[in-house]
């Protein structure tokens, strides 16, 4: 019995070690299959940690392997079996072993003979460490084929490249409007919108940040600066030129000099200067009130901004009819007004500042995009690109000038050639009895990334200054201008957004070439 | 009290099977596996057919083995108008102190060592009435049936080519035998030497080796030897395997009628112990059965006359089998 077991653990003992090389050797064909399967993939797949990934099936294989190996414990019985039929016992041993408790006549004779033959026999012999040739080959060729794919060049190592370069741009197009944000922060000017201008950089650089590439940061830019813009006063002009009015028509007087040098620099002290004169209008000779009320007067008659407009007249009128209480209370107004715009600059400059870094930021993105669209062999613009032979659908607004009686605001869906500036819906249905003919609108087109619109600024109305912005945009009504006044603005504001723009050279041309064509028509008229 | 297990002597039985074929080749030359098989089925308790054409030896190997062993022989030559009491013999008339009346008068077959010779050419009738004898070791006359002697053992002969004015004999029959051996016709070396040994002025004369009590030991020997189970599932998949409707061979669904019995799955096991108390082992291989598995099975398979003209014989089924069955090794 005892020499039985002892057999058995002789024979474990080889059994182990041979499963043991052939766990070992199905771990190295996994693992190695695991790396050739990896080279494949990231040949058709672009995946950035390709040697993690490749050395991760490794110890993942041998660790399987390990756990089989020791899970995988055969029967003694199983072993005394293959070791008769390996080592041609006859049988011998597994008889022996399955009877061992038995006592029948002829089992210890059998118990006995099996001891006896199984000590000529060499057991181990019966497990051998052998290396399966199938294997062996198996590994080699996957191997070679491993190493030929890591070699070969990699198609998906121009896209990951790209991919870095999309990070890199997009990270620095964050940074960019980050530093916008500290700027304005910095500037030592607050002003009652900061928070707002920096709640826009901040969305804007969050989205730029987690955008899929610089093509989809671009399209939050423009969004931000639509959004900043709309912070700035648009009087901001008009007080700033009737400000400047004031200055003008008080440097002239002897009371309002050091007031006129003051709103000069800036409008913050000229509130306070034009606030110590409003104080000593008592004390002023009637002389200089006279010179003073004329002043302000001609002031008055200047300035664009109406509130301003209308206390300078009544500091004039107050001080000319000698009511100096009511003058200097009228130019504690101007005052006021000046604080007011004092603020007013503050923000422009903040938005101005938050423009600027938006801007840098597009600058970065735009030219990464190109380097992209340009590193696909024209894949991604394909519907931009004429010599393609596709042209993108753009659904444009088009808000079109019409020579019919009427106000023609149509909405057309025209078929552009890509790309930003996309010629919109032509004749577009007016209103009322007019029919918005040759009306150009600006449209999208699908097959070009950019939806940037652009917006052609009309000629003020009257009672609209003309740094007034025009309300532009969809649904809303748009002053009608004579299309010889507006074409060049148009042009330029095409040709600018063209240069900031995700447009080939060949589509800046188009659009060059097409107001060039516009253009021929007006200089023969 | 638990009685003792008689100790058993392996190596006798060995012996006495080694002194069987050593004297039986004084004068059967070659035919080492006729001779093997034979003993084996001796050793093993069980009948023989001998198929072989006239002249291979097939009597003389008979004959021969009734001289080296001191038992009983008897020789019943099979012919057409062989009746059943001309074997197994009948109630006569007979005068006893002036008394007529019945006595049995035994037959041929109450004898060790029976030789049936030509048994295809008695009729079905009297083939028949070996079939109580070959089983059951008894004959029945009358009302009442008497033991053979023990042991008792028929070997019978028949000749494969002659067709006409002979009996096949029937499936049940045929089962009733431990082995079919086929006696092959001699190389060209044992039929010169077969020239020589029996040509000249002198006969060798066998001597006997083994009396009725050693055949007797050593078939209870044989029966002790042991099998170990997934040896045993091995013998069971090969019985299995002949039947066409558990086969996976084609050639076994195609040809094959019938297969092997069970009676042909305890004779692969017992011819299985014998062979390897012959070869000096104490249990049974894989070999051993493989050994043994055409003179066990190949008159338990019954071919379709499909397999009969396209030359297809039970032999090369067997064959196919053993190379198609698996020799599983222990599970547990």
């Amino acid at each position: 019995m005892s020499s039985l077991e002892a057999i058995v653990r002789e024979l474990r003992k080889a059994a182990r070690r041979a499963l043991g090389a052939r766990y070992a050797a199905h771990a190295l064909v996994g693992a190695v299959a695991w790396v050739a399967a990896v080279m494949i993939l990231v040949r058709l797949v672009p995946f950035e940690r390709r040697a993690e990934l490749a050395v991760l099936g490794i110890p993942v294989a041998l660790a399987i392997a390990a756990a089989a190996w020791l899970i995988r414990r055969p029967s003694a019985a199983l072993l005394m079996a293959m070791a008769d039929i390996r080592l041609g016992l006859k049988e011998r041993l597994s008889t022996a072993w399955e009877r061992r408790a038995e006592s029948g006549p002829l089992d210890d004779a059998q118990r006995h003979d099996a001891v006896q033959h199984a000590a000529r026999a060499s057991l181990p012999a019966a497990f051998p460490v052998r290396v399966n040739r199938g294997e062996a080959t198996l590994v080699a060729i996957l191997a070679i084929f491993a190493l030929a794919l890591a070699l070969l060049p990699n198609p998906m190592d121009q896209v990951l490249a790209q991919r870095q370069a999309d990070r890199v741009s997009q990270a620095r197009a964050a940074k960019a409007v980050a530093d916008a944000k500290k700027k304005i922060a910095d500037s030592g000017k607050p002003s009652p919108k900061d928070a707002q201008i920096q709640k826009i950089l901040q969305d804007a650089q969050a989205k730029i940040h987690e955008a899929d590439s610089p093509r989809k940061a671009l399209e939050s830019i423009t969004p931000a600066e639509q959004q900043l813009q709309k912070l700035a006063d648009p009087g901001t002009p008009a007080l700033q030129s009737s400000a400047q009015n004031l200055a003008n028509a008080l440097s002239g007087t002897g009371a309002g000099r050091s007031a006129a040098q003051a709103i000069s620099t800036n409008p913050a002290k000229g509130a306070q200067s034009v606030r110590d004169l409003a104080s000593q209008l008592q004390s002023l000779s009637p002389k200089d009130r006279e010179e003073l009320a004329k002043a302000l007067a001609k002031a008055s008659q200047q300035a664009q901004n109406s509130q301003m407009r209308d206390s300078l007249s009544k500091a004039s009128s107050s001080l000319q009819s000698g009511d100096a209480a009511s003058a200097a209370q009228a130019l504690n107004d101007v005052a006021s007004q000046l604080d007011s715009l004092q603020e007013q600059e503050n923000t422009d400059q903040a938005v101005a500042a938050a423009i600027n870094g938006l801007e840098a930021a597009r600058q970065g993105l735009a030219a990464q995009a190109d380097r992209d669209a340009n590193g696909q062999g024209g894949q991604a613009n394909a519907g931009a690109s004429p010599s393609a032979g596709a042209s993108g659908n753009g659904n444009g607004t088009g808000n079109g000038t019409g020579n019919g009686t009427g106000n023609g605001n149509g909405t057309g869906n025209g078929t552009g050639t890509g790309g930003t500036g996309g010629t919109g819906g032509t004749g577009g249905t007016g209103g009322t009895g007019g029919t918005g003919s040759n009306g150009s609108g600006t449209g999208s087109g699908s097959g070009a990334a950019s939806t940037e619109r652009i917006y052609v600024p009309g000629q003020p109305v009257p009672g609209q200054s003309e740094n007034d912005p025009t309300p532009l945009g969809p649904g809303q009504d748009v002053p009608l201008s004579p299309y010889t006044q507006v074409i060049e603005a148009y042009q330029q504001a095409a040709l600018d957004a063209t240069d900031q723009s995700l447009i080939p050279g060949s589509e800046r041309d188009l659009v060059r070439e097409y107001f060039s064509q516009l253009g021929e028509p007006r200089a023969a008229k | 009290m638990i009685a003792e297990e008689p100790r058993v002597d392996a190596t006798r039985v060995t012996e006495l099977a080694q002194s069987l074929e050593t004297e039986l080749a004084r004068l059967i030359v070659g035919q080492k596996a006729l001779l093997r098989d034979t003993v084996i089925a001796l050793t093993a308790g069980g009948h023989v057919l001998l198929e072989g054409v006239p002249g291979l030896g097939k009597t003389v190997l008979v004959r021969s083995l009734g001289q080296t062993l001191s038992m009983s022989f008897s020789r019943i030559q099979f012919t057409p108008d062989l009746m059943p009491a001309d074997i197994v013999g009948t109630n006569i008339i007979g005068d006893t102190d002036g008394r007529r009346e019945f006595h049995y008068q035994a037959g041929p077959i109450f004898a060790n060592l029976v030789l049936a010779d030509e048994i295809n050419r008695a009729t079905p009738k009297t083939q028949s009435a070996l079939l109580e004898a070959m089983q059951e070791r008894t004959v029945t006359v009358g009302t009442q049936t008497r033991p053979l002697p023990s042991p008792f053992f028929v070997l019978a002969t028949q000749n494969p080519i002659e067709l006409e004015g002979t009996y096949p004999l029937p499936e049940a029959q045929l089962d009733r035998f431990f082995f079919k051996i086929l006696v092959p016709f001699p190389s060209e070396g044992d039929l010169l030497e077969i020239a020589r040994r029996t040509t000249g002025d002198s006969t060798p004369q066998l001597k006997s080796v083994a009396d009725a009590g050693a055949i007797l030991t050593a078939q209870r020997t044989a029966r002790e030897v042991p099998i170990a189970e997934h040896v045993l599932r091995y013998a069971a998949r090969l019985v299995s395997a002949t039947h066409p409707d558990r086969s996976e061979l084609d050639s076994v669904r195609r040809y094959v009628r019938w297969g092997a019995s069970p009676r042909g799955l305890q004779t692969l096991v017992l011819a299985g112990k014998v062979r390897a108390l012959l070869e000096g082992r104490y249990n049974v291989a894989f070999d051993d059965l493989n050994s043994v598995a055409q003179p066990a099975l190949r008159h338990r398979i019954f071919l379709q006359f499909e397999a009969e003209a396209d030359g297809i014989t039970a032999d090369r089924i067997i064959s196919e089998i053993l190379e198609h069955t698996a020799k599983e090794p222990a599970s547990k």
